[in-house]
């Protein structure tokens, strides 16, 4: 950043290094050619193909629950599955998921205006990537019925 | 594992579903809104106090399970109270959901003790009272948990 300083002048280096205070973040420059190498290597059309199927292995199941309404239904999603269980707050909805060792997101979902949009309160959210499995889906559908049974639905 | 059941018992099922002194008051004397920034949970607190008691409250607002379960509990716990003592009552139910000490006089409130077990539930429990605190000293700024 400086080319000198002292304690009554200082005087900085051209740009771009003017802008670059201190050490940069080099391990996670590293770190993040890693990822990209690993992500092309393994492939993004099989990783869109996969996550697409785990999404689609979800979507089927919770479709059939009475009690479940899914949000954002657009043709061309990637692994992201949004919903609202009636008569349950997301946050209790992530409580109890919380407790059968599965994390998803609840609350506005930074997205306050798209709320408004789908006229609710607060939405659940589940992501799918390519380290998660079939089995996992399954087990995610599962612990909906916690949910019933806890809420008496 | 803490068991899910220690937080969600059957009676604050039903104070969720079925708050009691829900709605607006007509007659009231202090009013204030609170907000949880973090999920969005709203709550309006009303309260009638005569002679320095409580003789009214009523609660509206959206919110989960545990605050609406938690505000439910509150109006009914505070009823008929001094000013002093529900501001003492609100110090013992903090200590109840954020310390291990064990209390025994804080009635059905002692239901929400669970809650504990779930420290990012905690300011679910205790924004209706942060608003019914705002409410009595009148304060006019906005109401959080933060």
């Amino acid at each position: 950043m400086i080319e000198s300083v002292s304690f009554d002048k200082i005087t900085f280096a051209c740009p771009p290094r003017k802008f670059e205070a201190g050490t940069p973040n080099i391990e996670g420059a590293l770190g993040l050619k890693q990822a990209l190498l690993y992500l092309s290597q393994v492939g993004l059309p099989a990783i869109h193909d996969y996550e697409k199927s785990l999404h689609d292995r979800a979507f089927l199941q919770l479709a059939q629950f009475k009690q479940i309404k899914i949000i954002g239904t657009a043709k061309n999603k990637v692994g992201l599955l949004s919903f609202i269980i009636d008569g349950v707050h997301p946050h209790d909805v992530s409580s109890i998921f919380d407790r059968e060792g599965i994390a998803i997101r609840a609350g506005h979902l930074c997205a306050q205006p798209l709320m408004k949009r789908f006229g609710v309160q607060a939405l659940c959210r589940a992501s799918f990537a390519f380290y998660n499995t079939y089995e996992e889906v399954d087990y995610f559908v599962n612990a909906l019925k916690r949910v019933f049974e806890v809420f008496k639905l | 594992m803490n068991d899910i059941l220690d937080l969600y018992q059957e009676l604050i099922i039903d104070h969720a579903r079925s708050p009691k002194n829900f709605g607006e008051l007509a007659n009231k004397s202090h009013h204030a809104r609170g907000h949880n920034q973090l999920c969005g949970d709203i709550i309006d607190v009303y309260v009638l106090v005569l002679d320095d008691k409580i003789s009214s409250v009523a609660f509206s607002g959206d919110g989960c399970a545990i605050s609406k379960a938690s505000a439910s509990l509150m109006t009914e716990s505070i009823k008929g109270k001094s000013v002093e003592d529900v501001m003492g009552l609100f110090d013992s139910f903090h200590q109840m959901l954020t310390t291990d000490s064990e209390l025994n006089s804080l009635g059905k409130l002692e239901v929400l003790k669970g809650v504990r077990q779930f420290p990012i539930r905690v300011k679910c429990a205790t924004l209706c009272w942060h608003t019914l605190n705002a409410a009595l000293a009148q304060r006019t700024d906005e109401v959080t948990t933060e």
